[in-house]
């Protein structure tokens, strides 16, 4: 799943985040049909406002995603950022 | 074989601070056999419709939870569809009464959000969506503003226009003793209000709230002491699902399971469209009542926002259909699992006509529209008078 | 002979300015960003660590090169940031590289010379034919309490190395090490931010080992500074590595091109590893690089590389791609002292 490109199809900004995200907050979360013909939704990183925009594309990318408790497993998972 | 619904009622939707589950369904369910002059003894099966029972009270097992809190030895079920739960709670309460195993059920939609940090209650309500979705923080007004954002770029849909879904549904809900918000709020109040997930604003949004709705359905509409009164009947309930997760749905800007339960409640209530007097349909999100608008056939894709805009479904202007004048969720209220239930509460009182200042003049036919997540379960039911 | 096959590096685009640490601690801005000779330094995002990092670098090699990623049979990563105290980051890394399951995998903990280590531990593997293939990644989100020395230093990035039997666009030539018992920093497990002793990390420490193992493969290679065309070390700060350069001998136009501490600070486990790749980003073949890196406690290891032909493709990929050392140097956005804080999850 990794260096994977696609396109945006829908992004939004979340603003009032769940529990385990309020570290990330604010953060777009987009929609990415992907080349291979799937679709995503994930995490927009690594982006300037230009960049949420539909049609916009991006490349598959590994971070951390929710915040967990000091002594679990650490989850990773994919996001996006622009090409 | 017919099935009537004989008792209807709802209790207050806000923030019940002071009001726990069991009373909020004790008060649904007994003003329902009220309503139906019935006692509790001729209920042979309760079906329960929840979705955060578990999640935020730790309490699953809801069928004998009630059950025992109602005083009912009865066959009892919890149904979970999300944000359908009340929908399908009902149809699997008609369901059950159509094979003949029970002649008389009641349903209860019940819900309690308000006791639980915000953030909480956000991370739960995402349960209704994908891992997927949860794991890139994608809240339920993020999958909806993902929507919005689609349609605004393919239709030209407005955030104004959006903003005109919250006004009428506070206006209708100004109306309605039962409803969480009685204040009206203008178009500016609404773009105005912090952005929670773009474009959609806090009054986009329904809000978290408590509150409980209840039914009796019946084969036998003499089960009621007052046979010979005219009974309201269920023509159609249909469920319909689609992908869990949004990315994987075909289109961004119709919810298919809507569209697909719509047609086939139609078909089999043996009406169309534009033969629908009154709607309560699922408005979580201003987008959504537009959405559900387009795809339940009452207007072409693309053109409802304008319609909602001028007022065209508002009571007091509107020359055909009304949509939702029990304010909607919106307005009245989304305590999560009751407002499938409380939606066809409202719409029996409508075809009644017992609504009191939100009357719809002459309502004939109606139709309930419950949506799971977002849009991964629907629920269409038809009712006539 | 065996020798780097293609390398990957990755810097988070996230930057900080000394200035802006220096005024929330009401130091005297320019005096501090004149001393250390830097103004601003790499910081991960808040979703970034040593994982994501490394593998950021090492999908970066392994795309680089026409070497299938089931081909590598060890992967060691060193760090001083490893999320986890027990529990690898190196198979974190061979899974989402899609590695397989036979290959040896190893985290590696020295300061900041443990990726150097990996790189002769596998060197060791190929050269004694065990192995073809051998991955070796140096990562770090260098941690360092506020308004400790270190915070103006303390960066983020990650390179990678696959190294190889064969194909190679630098050979090994030679290596050595050494090591003591010299604790100038440490962090003690469980603690969050590490410490120092102040000065003792100069002479008895950096200067010691590095030059230790300098003159250890130079009278081993029968060298001198004058037939090797780029010398690299460890950067901790700015006037370390000039100064032993002058010590060793060697020019500055020699050691100018691997200063990457410069731009971005010091990347600990990936400090010297970017210094190379800066250089090889820009050598020629037949060019010799001399490298030494270092870790607190402390030891260096010292390599002999001779860039071959190849490197010439390989520079012209990553240039194709914008992914030399110098773009990711330039691709940048600045952040505030609050956001550093943020982002380094202290606040």
């Amino acid at each position: 799943m990794l260096g994977k490109t696609g396109v945006i199809r829908s992004w939004t900004v979340i603003r009032l985040p769940p529990a385990d995200f309020g570290y990330q907050a604010p953060y777009p979360v987009v929609i990415v049909s992907l080349d291979g013909g799937e679709s995503i939704v994930a995490q927009l990183v690594d982006f300037d406002e230009k960049h949420l925009s539909i049609g916009q594309r991006v490349v598959t990318v590994v971070r951390r995603t929710v915040q967990t408790g000091i002594d679990d497993v650490i989850p990773y998972g994919i996001k996006v950022k622009p090409l | 074989m017919n099935i009537y619904i004989i008792g209807a009622a709802t209790t207050k939707f806000g923030e019940l601070w002071g009001v726990s589950p069991r009373r909020l369904a004790h008060q649904a369910v007994t003003d329902a056999l009220s309503d139906a002059e019935m006692k509790p003894s001729g209920i042979e099966a309760l079906f329960v419709g929840n979705m955060l029972s578990g999640m935020l009270g730790g309490q699953e097992h809801l069928g004998a939870f009630f059950a025992e809190e109602l005083g009912l030895s009865v066959p009892a079920f919890k149904i979970e569809g999300a944000c359908a739960s009340g929908g399908l709670a009902l149809h699997n309460a008609v369901n059950s009464v159509l094979s003949g195993q029970y002649r008389t059920v009641a349903v209860l939609g019940v819900e309690k959000m308000t006791d639980h940090k915000p953030e909480d209650v956000a991370a739960a309500l995402m349960g209704a969506g994908s891992e997927g979705e949860r794991l890139s923080g994608a809240t339920f007004p993020g999958l909806y503003a993902l929507i919005a954002r689609v349609h605004m770029a393919t239709y030209g849909t407005t955030e104004k226009e959006l903003a005109s879904v919250a006004v009428k549904n506070h206006y209708h809900a100004s109306l309605n003793p039962n409803a969480q918000f009685h204040a009206p709020v203008t178009i500016e109040q609404v773009l105005k209000s912090p952005c929670v997930a773009d474009p959609l604003k806090l009054l986009d949004c329904s809000p978290i709230s408590d509150g409980a709705a209840a039914v009796i359905i019946t084969s036998d509409p003499s089960a009621s002491l007052r046979a010979g009164k005219k009974a309201v009947e269920i023509i159609a309930s249909v469920a319909a699902t689609d992908s869990l997760g949004l990315a994987q749905r075909v289109s961004l800007t119709k919810l298919q399971a809507t569209e697909t339960a719509g047609k086939n409640a139609y078909q089999k209530a043996g009406i169309e469209p534009k033969d629908i007097d009154v709607a309560e349909v699922h408005d979580c999100f201003s987008i959504a009542e537009i959405l559900a608008m387009e795809d339940l056939g009452f207007y072409k894709k693309g053109n409802a926002a304008s319609v909602v805009s001028r007022g065209e479904t508002t009571l007091g202007i509107a020359r055909r259909l009304v949509v939702n004048p029990s304010g909607g969720l919106k307005g009245c209220g989304h305590p999560v699992g009751a407002t499938g239930v409380k939606q066809v509460v409202e719409l029996v009182d409508q075809l009644l006509g017992r609504s009191g200042k939100r009357q719809v003049d002459g309502a004939k036919i109606g139709l309930a529209h419950n949506v799971g997540g977002s849009g991964a379960t629907a629920t269409v039911h038809i009712l006539k008078i | 002979m065996m020798g780097i096959v293609s390398y990957g590096t990755y810097i988070p685009r996230w930057r900080v300015k000394l200035a802006d640490i220096a005024r929330a601690w009401k130091k005297n801005e320019s005096e501090i960003v004149t001393s250390l000779g830097i103004s601003e330094k790499s910081v991960p995002g808040v979703d970034e660590d040593a994982v994501t990092i490394a593998l950021e670098s090492g999908f970066r090699a392994i795309q680089t090169s026409s070497c299938r990623p089931s081909a590598i049979e060890a992967l060691f990563v060193g760090s001083e940031s490893h999320p986890y105290a027990v529990n690898p980051t190196s198979t974190i890394i061979g899974e989402l590289l899609g590695i397989g399951n036979s290959y040896l995998a190893a985290d590696l903990e020295f300061a900041c010379k443990a990726a150097t280590a990996g790189m002769q531990a596998i060197a060791g593997l190929i050269e004694s034919k065990h192995i073809q293939y051998g991955l070796a990644i140096g990562a770090d989100t260098a941690q360092s309490k506020p308004h400790d020395a270190l915070e103006y230093t303390s960066a983020a990035a990650g390179v990678a190395y696959l190294l190889g039997n064969h194909g190679a666009i630098a050979n090994l030539l030679s290596y050595t090490s050494y090591s003591s018992d010299t604790p100038d920093f440490w962090r003690r497990d469980g603690i969050r931010y590490p410490s120092h002793a102040g000065r003792f990390t100069g002479e008895p420490a950096y200067f010691a080992h590095v030059m230790g193992a300098a003159h250890g493969l130079l009278h081993k290679t029968t060298c001198k500074p004058e037939d090797i065309n780029y010398c690299v070390f460890h950067m901790p700060n700015t006037k370390f590595p000039r100064d032993v350069a002058k010590r060793l001998g060697f020019t500055h136009s020699q050691l100018v091109p691997s200063l990457t501490v410069d731009a971005i600070g010091n990347p600990y486990s990936a400090s010297s590893l970017l210094g190379l790749a800066s250089v090889l980003d820009q050598a020629k073949p037949g060019d010799k690089i001399f490298m030494v890196s270092y870790g607190s406690g402390a030891g260096s290891d010292a390599f002999l590389w001779e860039v071959t032909d190849k490197i010439v493709s390989h520079q012209a990929t990553r240039r194709k791609n914008k992914d030399t050392v110098k773009d990711q140097l330039q691709n940048k956005t600045y952040i505030d002292y609050v956001g550093y804080l943020k982002q380094t999850h202290k606040i």
